[in-house]
């Protein structure tokens, strides 16, 4: 019993002071997130108040109800916008990198080794270097200002490619075999044999996918321009520029921007932390 | 194994069975196909493409546009505002990859193994990385003001200090705005790593205690270097995506005070779409991008043979 407790007791020690160790950093992770939300929530003439009020007095949803009412700033429709941009970005990113994956795991042509090789090469190569040509094809073909400037550059990702592969080596390859003898195409075999076996790996990129998509600033501010295609991230520009300095609006946009997402990462939270290992260790 | 009997007809035939293969092959460059054609007009022509409109005095209301030569690049050689660029890019650069990779190591260390609450620290500490960068940009802004700012606050009240300018003072934008990186991307290096250090046997660490090996003994002659792979997936991986750091400098500090914090993307971003200078924003492009190669091979050059053993 006496040994049982002593190994108890050290055990917990140890819990406490990992505990103790990671308090200060715990801290300076929520700190700034709550801040956000204080300062939501906050009036105009509390967004001043020096040392800070870390509880609003009084609690108000003004910034919201300002935001909502004015029409320069369709919040709800940026917010929209950016569903949109990232729900139809995943769906094409998830389907033709899946697709990609499952021919360099499974299937034999000429010159599959080196296109594969020209992949990888292209990781190496920053998308700073791909900007101004890529802008200056998509003003050629008028698709500035409109979705598909974002959802086909986005297309030609090829981690999604490099993570899918992966797992389609993982499948045993009688599966397949017993299906060909039984006549199915190819294309059938990749649809409804293999890719629900991968649908864990799937699941994950298209996770990420939508994460950046939803998040993504730097390219949608290069092709998007009008004010009512704008997404998010964009939006939220807009409303720290001009005659707006109204710092509240500004945290009411970053908090309707984070909300949903901090809740969708809570829910999946175990996928998405799986999904950065597998493909971290993938990487390699 | 026959063709040695009847080497010419063997050859004809093994031919004719290679064709027979590759026909057979022909359809499986469908499932290729969707995707290499974006991968070819958004990666591959863009690269040369880019190359391109660096010799050209390229602007975009033109419509016949200028040949200049190696003008661009030679302006480039002499533009101080590149060079600063460049020298704070580095530095955030700098700062950012080895906070991530040491602070993202020493946690991995404490949360390797399962205690209460480590499940909890994992998702709370991954949690900054999945805010929108407009997101951090609007906290930012706030945490380092000098009058009102969140730091302040804490210099002020817990450390009796003067309020300090942050954003405002040349030698402390930098550092700033490199700690604010931290804090969004930390996240990410400390999972893989929490990762490679599960797939490293428990095993060893037990020999060695039995040996007679001390904490720090097993960290530095165990840990590191089977660590070393995931370090080499990481620290490329990072250097890529911080060499290319954009809105925090641009919507945080705005590049200033004068040029102080203004990095290569943000001068890019500029130089194309604020003065629609293409053809020098191009060369831009393309000496960040050889710059970035260049390094990313050193990189590979180092790290391997360190694994390699």
């Amino acid at each position: 019993m006496d040994i049982k407790t002593a190994l108890l007791n050290k055990k917990s020690s140890r819990i406490l002071g990992l505990w103790l160790v990671f308090l200060p950093l715990v801290f300076i992770v929520i700190v700034p997130l709550l801040y956000m939300v204080s300062m939501a929530f906050t009036r105009e003439a509390g967004q001043l108040k020096f040392p800070i009020e870390w509880i609003p007095q009084p609690i108000t949803i003004t910034n919201f109800t300002h935001i909502f009412a004015d029409k320069t700033l369709p919040i709800m429709r940026w917010f929209g916008n950016s569903l949109l941009v990232a729900t139809v970005g995943t769906i094409i990113v998830g389907f033709l990198s899946s697709l990609s994956g499952y021919a360099f795991a499974r299937l034999e042509f000429p010159g599959k080794n080196m296109l594969f090789s020209l992949l990888i090469f292209s990781l190496m190569i920053p998308a700073a270097v791909t900007l101004i040509p890529a802008f200056l094809l998509l003003r050629d073909v008028k698709l500035l200002n409109t979705y598909h400037a974002i959802w086909w550059p986005a297309a030609a990702t090829v981690t999604g490619i490099f993570l899918m592969r992966q797992h389609f080596y993982a499948i045993p390859k009688d599966l397949e075999d017993a299906a060909l003898v039984d006549g199915a195409s190819r294309f059938r075999i990749y649809w409804q044999i293999c890719l629900p076996l991968v649908r864990g790996a799937l699941v994950a990129l298209s996770i990420f996918t939508f994460l950046g998509m939803w998040n993504d600033l730097f390219w949608p501010l290069i092709v998007l321009s009008d004010r009512e295609v704008l997404t998010l991230p964009i939006g939220l520009l807009v409303l720290q520029q001009g005659s707006y300095i109204q710092r509240g609006l500004a945290f009411a946009g970053a908090f309707i921007a984070t909300v949903p997402v901090l809740i969708f990462y809570a829910i999946f939270q175990r996928r998405i932390i799986a999904g950065i290992t597998t493909t971290g260790m993938a990487g390699q | 194994m026959t063709s040695t009997a009847q080497p010419i007809k063997g050859a004809v035939v093994a031919q004719e069975q290679r064709w027979k293969v590759i026909r057979k092959q022909l359809p499986n460059y469908l499932f290729v196909l969707p995707h290499f054609l974006l991968f070819a007009v958004f990666i591959l022509f863009p690269i040369f493409r880019s190359i391109h409109i660096s010799l050209f005095d390229w602007k975009i209301m033109l419509k016949e546009q200028h040949f200049i030569g190696l003008a661009n690049y030679e302006a480039l050689l002499k533009d101080q505002i590149f060079w600063q660029a460049l020298g704070n890019t580095a530095y955030i650069m700098l700062f950012t990859v080895i906070c991530n990779i040491v602070l993202g190591l020493l946690i991995a260390s404490g949360l390797k193994h399962s205690f209460f609450g480590s499940n909890f620290l994992r998702v709370l500490f991954y949690a900054p990385g999945i805010v929108s960068v407009s997101v951090l940009a609007i906290i930012g802004i706030r945490i380092w003001d000098t009058q009102l700012g969140v730091v302040n606050y804490f210099v002020t009240t817990l450390l009796h200090g003067p309020r300090v300018s942050w954003l405002g003072n040349p030698s402390l934008v930098l550092p700033a705005l490199s700690m604010t990186t931290v804090w969004w991307t930390f996240g990410f290096p400390m999972l893989v790593f929490i990762a490679g250090l599960q797939n490293i046997p428990e095993t060893l660490y037990e020999a060695a205690k039995i040996d007679g090996a001390n904490p720090r003994q097993s960290f530095f002659y165990i840990t590191i270097p089977l660590i070393m792979p995931t370090m080499l997936f990481i620290t490329v991986t990072q250097f890529i995506a911080h060499m290319q750091v954009f809105a925090q400098a641009y919507i945080i500090s705005g590049g200033g005070p004068g040029n102080y914090s203004r990095t290569v993307v943000m001068y890019l971003y500029e130089t194309a779409w604020r003065y629609f200078r293409f053809g020098y924003a191009s060369a831009i492009s393309v000496v960040l991008a050889a710059i970035m190669i260049v390094v990313t091979l050193i990189l590979f050059y180092l790290l391997r043979r360190r694994t390699e053993y």
